[in-house]
């Protein structure tokens, strides 16, 4: 390999990305974006509600009703006094929303049944607000049964929901108050952004590659360096705009920060931090993970509980307890190299075809294990130390995302040189067989190539 | 001193069953142009492509000015190959320093030397267009001002003339001829025999993965000459066929002014043949020998294989 010549290949691949707009546009609104997702779904959540939707009401038990309580979203009108059939028959001349049909008190069972008729489908915060309403009215019914004085009373003053302070411990006996929040959100974070990255920039170098086979430039440069030169000053190009992009982001968060902390102080911050841990955490939930959460009074009391003020210094502990430099370092050296082992393989996708439309299926068997390292990674922090986060972080193809996602609850040295050391052997092996393959497809046109055509490639002296 | 820049001996090249090179032995003699003619698919491009290292030969090797090719010695080459691009949405300009940089130029070197030639050319107002702006025929100047202008000591020009108008042609023709005064060997791959008769010294013409013929131009079409001779005369008869002697092909009376072609028989002596025509009662007004088209030799030989 010619220096000289790699230099001219990585500076005009960087200065040509670096200079388009869409470079200039993800890079300064990035984070802007980025702050954005963050608090969009809180208030997507906020604007769409129900307004003053009109739903009739025909109590037949006659406890129901007082606990039917007017709002911005409900009004509840009373038809108790006429007949349930009558009113059917009258739904579309009242112009309501919904009407409510609420069955006499059954005394053994101490309970009603209620159904509710709408010409459109009920909406899920209808049908739960009705739930929540008719629950209370029967359970204070149900307490007031047993007839045992102030029993309410002595049923709040019993809920419990006492916060559990975490504290890490190292032999020297020093402890730290930490936040468990922060961590699953730093893993999250960390994970996402490196699959980005990877998955972004690898693609760049793929469709680099595509660019100069479909516009034929190739066997131009190929008669001045040989394809070897080409292919790594081409991906070396394009790790250098992604590490340009990334420390442009860092830099650009820290002066955004900077500049609204003065204006809403630091404990609003890391509040809003926690908020988005519960978000974060929600969506975790939205995968399937842990319904039992879901429920809306848990949310609540964490979100008090995290606003507390025992809980914002768990956050500031744990936020100033991080060791930056190592979650820095590794996330360079595992993007660097994750991405040169990703990057390399879709060198040689993109060299043995003319579009891209012809990629998808040779695509496949390298998407395939990045997804599978993105999905692993989303739920390391529930058990960073399990088998399977275990594995993901050591086997190549997808340590590099599983690995950063359990960097910030601390993994021992021994596990990162392995795993750092098995990522380099696999991407100095990998790398051998792109550029063999890299070397035949950039001059094949015509028939579209298969799995079959690329081990031949590769057996080809 | 070697006579030859590119000597290449008994190259082979086969992609997987497919043999593209069958022990092809070639000579390019220096500071001369030379034709490297076939049909499509015989194996010139694989073997351009081999000469430039771009792809590896089987067997066989390539002496560069007598001695095995280097990488070092691909910066002496300048490729223009069949299938060529440019980036579309870089600058011209920017795009032509960047190829001449790959050449192993310096920045000012390159500067210097491709303001020249956008000069020469007249389009220094491309410099700072995008490639996508320029038509066809522009991007090939670009693209042969890319191929040039690292001053190659072997140029590789594959249909050079393809994409250019008649005017251009003969822009992009004289300046071949000009490198090749300055010293440089040309290796042009075309299918234009007009051109490879006006421009090429040599040729050598590749069927099938072999070397069919190779040598002197000149030489060859005297080689693949049927000893036909056109006669102009003025008479009332037209002359005859004389058994033994020669026999004739074809006969064009105009008003008395004829145009006939005869091919001289084998065994008599040529100038024979003209003393026993001058004898004859016509006047003659020119005799001359008919030098097959290199067009013809090259379908009479790849349709004959």
């Amino acid at each position: 390999m010619n220096l000289r010549t790699v230099n001219v290949i990585i500076s005009r691949e960087y200065l040509t990305k670096v200079r388009k707009k869409s470079f200039l546009l993800t890079t300064f609104l990035g984070p802007i974006f980025f702050a954005a997702l963050c608090i969009l779904p809180s208030l997507i959540m906020l604007m769409a509600e129900d307004r003053g939707k009109k739903i009739g009401v025909a109590d037949e038990s006659g406890i129901v009703m007082p606990y039917m309580a007017d709002s911005k979203q409900f009004d509840f009108i009373d038809f108790s006094d006429e007949p349930a059939d009558s009113l059917k028959d009258r739904y579309f001349d009242l112009g309501l929303d919904a009407l409510v049909l609420i069955s006499p008190l059954d005394t053994v069972k101490k309970s009603v049944s209620v159904s509710a008729y709408s010409q459109k489908p009920l909406s899920v915060d209808v049908k739960e607000a009705l739930g929540r309403n008719v629950n209370n009215a029967v359970e204070d019914y149900r307490l007031a049964s047993y007839d045992i004085k102030g029993l309410k009373q002595i049923l709040e003053d019993v809920k419990a929901d006492i916060p559990v302070s975490t504290y890490t411990m190292d032999d020297s006996g020093q402890e730290q108050i930490t936040s468990s929040e922060v961590y699953m959100i730093i893993s999250l974070v960390l994970s996402i952004v490196i699959y980005m990255f990877i998955a972004m920039f690898s693609a760049m170098v793929m469709q680099s590659v595509i660019e100069e086979k479909s516009s034929r430039v190739v066997e131009v440069l190929i008669s001045s360096v040989n394809s070897l030169e080409l292919m790594f000053g081409k991906i070396i190009g394009v790790a250098a705009v992604a590490l340009t992009q990334f420390f442009l982001w860092i830099i650009l968060t820290a002066v955004i920060v900077l500049a609204v902390s003065p204006f809403v102080g630091m404990d609003v911050l890391t509040a809003s931090a926690g908020m988005q841990g519960e978000q974060m955490d929600m969506m975790a939930e939205g995968f399937g993970v842990d319904p039992s959460m879901m429920d809306p009074s848990g949310m609540t009391a964490s979100i008090d509980a995290i606003s507390s003020d025992s809980q914002i210094s768990a956050i500031m502990s744990t936020l100033g307890s991080l060791n930056y430099v190592e979650i820095l370092l590794s996330f360079i050296i595992y993007f660097v190299l994750g991405y040169l082992l990703y990057a390399s393989l879709f060198a040689a996708i993109g060299s043995a075809v003319e579009n891209e439309a012809d990629t998808q299926q040779l695509q496949m068997p390298v998407t395939v294990p990045l997804l599978l390292a993105f999905f692993i990674a989303f739920y390391a922090f529930k058990a960073p130390d399990s088998q399977i986060v275990f594995w993901g972080s050591m086997i190549p193809f997808t340590s590099p995302i599983v690995m950063l996602a359990r960097i910030p609850f601390g993994v021992p040295v021994w596990e990162l040189l392995l795993s750092i050391g098995l990522l380099l052997v696999t991407f100095v092996a990998m790398a051998y067989i792109s550029a063999k393959i890299y070397r035949i497809g950039i001059l094949m046109y015509g028939k579209k190539t298969t799995f079959r055509d690329l081990y031949k490639w590769l057996k080809l002296k | 001193m070697n006579e030859y820049l590119i000597q290449c001996r008994d190259v082979c090249k086969s992609f997987g069953e497919k043999t593209a090179l069958d022990h092809v032995s070639v000579d390019i003699p220096k500071g001369k142009i030379f034709g490297l003619l076939g049909p499509n698919g015989a194996g010139k491009t694989t073997l351009i492509r081999i000469i430039n290292r771009i792809t590896i030969p089987n067997g066989g090797t390539i002496l560069f000015d007598g001695r095995p090719i280097t990488q070092d010695d691909v910066r002496k080459i300048g490729y223009l190959p069949e299938e060529r691009g440019l980036y579309r949405k870089m600058k011209v300009g920017e795009q032509a320093m960047y190829f001449a940089r790959l050449k192993g130029m310096s920045v000012r070197d390159a500067s210097e030397e491709l303001r020249k030639w956008f000069e020469k050319f007249g389009i220094q107002s491309w410099w700072g267009k995008r490639v996508e702006e320029l038509s066809k025929g522009m991007a090939q100047k670009v693209q042969f001002i890319a191929t040039v202008v690292h001053r190659p000591s072997l140029l590789i020009l594959d249909e050079p003339f393809s994409g250019f108008d008649p005017v251009n042609a003969q822009i992009i023709r004289d300046e071949i001829l000009k490198l090749k005064d300055n010293g440089a060997t040309i290796v042009l791959s075309t299918h234009n025999m007009e051109s490879v008769e006006e421009l090429c010294d040599n040729i050598a013409l590749i069927n099938n993965s072999h070397v069919v013929i190779s040598g002197g131009v000149d030489d060859i079409r005297r080689k693949y000459g049927n000893n036909h001779f056109e006669l102009t005369y003025t008479s009332q008869e037209p002359v005859a066929s004389v058994p033994g002697s020669y026999r004739v092909l074809s006969d064009k009376d105009d008003s008395g002014r004829h145009t006939a072609v005869i091919a001289i028989e084998d065994g008599p002596d040529r100038n024979a043949v003209l003393k026993s025509l001058v004898d004859m009662p016509i006047v003659i007004n020119s005799y001359r020998e008919l030098v097959p088209r290199m067009n013809d030799i090259f379908i009479k030989l790849v349709t004959e294989e």
